[in-house]
């Protein structure tokens, strides 16, 4: 089985805001940026850096969360939150070491990504690539080719 | 093939339901699509039945169906039997005299044809007694809380009616109770009489936790989530981290 991952590519990000929009009108039904599960983070010499959940394997909110609100389906890795399990303890908020996950007062529960189920908004709406859903194995097999690239460059050097 | 105990099955309102064993009489409710009325329970907390609210009856005995594990086959149960509907009048009624103003207890008031009495009138400080509150707690590792005292001396409080020395001022608590009627303060932080220290972001100045509430969650050197966000950020651009500039 293989397991699909919203591939970030900070250098690809225009800055529009699209997937701010979509994930935050899912659930506010109206753009909400503080209602966003994710959010780009803007910097003056350039570049700006899409970030959400990354679903990590070893997930501290996971860990700590003791009501099981939070969850991992094991086929797809995706750790999705139950707003009716949480007590809003917010014991997740701060662990994360990322700061990707929040605890609405406004819904009253705790908001993060997890992944529209399948079907990411995000990734659906971004003009230039940013994000993508693709599969993990895609991702491990361009880093791969990426790093024999710039080893060509060194074997030639050696060899010629 | 994992081994696995044979289903219970039964009947609730003649619908036909099938469970692994333990399960709970709401929760087989819920698979057939029947909702059953609840104050003290809350899905990710451990059941108490404490409410009485979400009471059904078995063969003219009446049953909280919140913390009714299911482990025999064959019962027939129903939720909207009269005797049932009579219960629940009853108990809301007994409700309604701790918290005459809430709102969904008006709410299932109107359905239950049912009144506050004033012969009953018990302080009405809006507590039910439900202890969601000390089952939150509870599960944050906390327990500050409890339900102290009995009968109409009954209430939730600290050890000795004193603020209580082990709340880390998470406020689960306050956020978890149906009727909303903990007293609490966000920034400055307080609740059950005490007032907390707020631990400050060193990089934006937002408080982000009381220092309590970070040393349960085991963090040592806090950022608070934007900062970290940000942090993060800067790393995969390879920036200095002061070049940001906003959301």
């Amino acid at each position: 089985m293989t397991q699909k991952t919203i591939q970030v590519t900070p250098s690809r990000c225009v800055g529009c805001l699209n997937c701010e929009l979509a994930c935050a009108s899912r659930d506010w039904g109206q753009y909400y940026p503080a209602g966003s599960k994710i959010n780009l983070v803007f910097f003056k010499d350039g570049g700006q850096v899409p970030v959400t959940c990354f679903q990590c394997d070893e997930a501290p909110c996971l860990k700590v969360c003791q009501t099981g609100a939070l969850s991992r389906n094991e086929t797809t890795g995706v750790i999705s939150p139950d707003p009716e399990r949480c007590v809003g303890c917010r014991t997740c908020v701060s662990v994360c070491p990322f700061g990707n996950i929040n605890y609405s007062k406004v819904g009253r529960r705790v908001e993060k990504c997890d992944q529209c189920q399948g079907q990411p908004r995000c990734a659906a709406v971004c003009p230039s690539g940013a994000l993508a859903y693709v599969d993990d194995a895609k991702i491990v097999r361009e880093r791969r080719r990426a790093f024999a690239e710039s080893f060509k460059e060194v074997v030639k050097e050696v060899f010629k | 093939m994992p081994h696995t105990l044979p289903k219970v099955t039964g009947t609730i309102d003649g619908l036909k339901f099938e469970v692994s064993p333990g399960t709970t009489l709401l929760e087989a409710a819920k698979t057939l699509g029947i909702t059953i009325p609840t104050l003290c329970h809350h899905p990710g907390l451990p059941p108490d039945g404490n409410c009485r609210l979400c009471l059904v009856e078995s063969g003219k005995k009446l049953l909280p169906s919140c913390v009714f594990p299911l482990r025999e086959s064959g019962g027939a149960f129903s939720t909207q039997s009269p005797m049932v509907f009579e219960a629940r009048a009853f108990v809301v009624t007994l409700l309604l005299s701790r918290a005459p103003k809430d709102k969904n207890l008006l709410k299932l008031a109107e359905v239950y044809g049912a009144q506050a009495d004033p012969l009953l009138s018990d302080g009405e400080d809006g507590c039910l007694r439900c202890a969601r509150c000390v089952r939150a707690c509870r599960a944050g590792g906390s327990e500050a809380i409890a339900l102290i005292g009995r009968s109409r001396e009954r209430k939730v409080a600290g050890p000795f009616f004193e603020p209580p020395i082990d709340c880390v001022g998470c406020l689960a608590c306050a956020r978890s109770c149906p009727t909303g009627v903990i007293a609490f303060g966000e920034e400055p932080r307080s609740i059950w009489g005490r007032d907390f220290d707020l631990v400050k972001c060193p990089r934006c100045g937002r408080p982000i936790g009381t220092p309590e509430e970070l040393k349960r969650a085991g963090l040592t050197d806090p950022l608070c989530p934007d900062c970290r966000r940000r942090e993060f950020s800067a790393s995969l651009l390879e920036l200095p981290e002061a070049s940001f500039t906003g959301y």
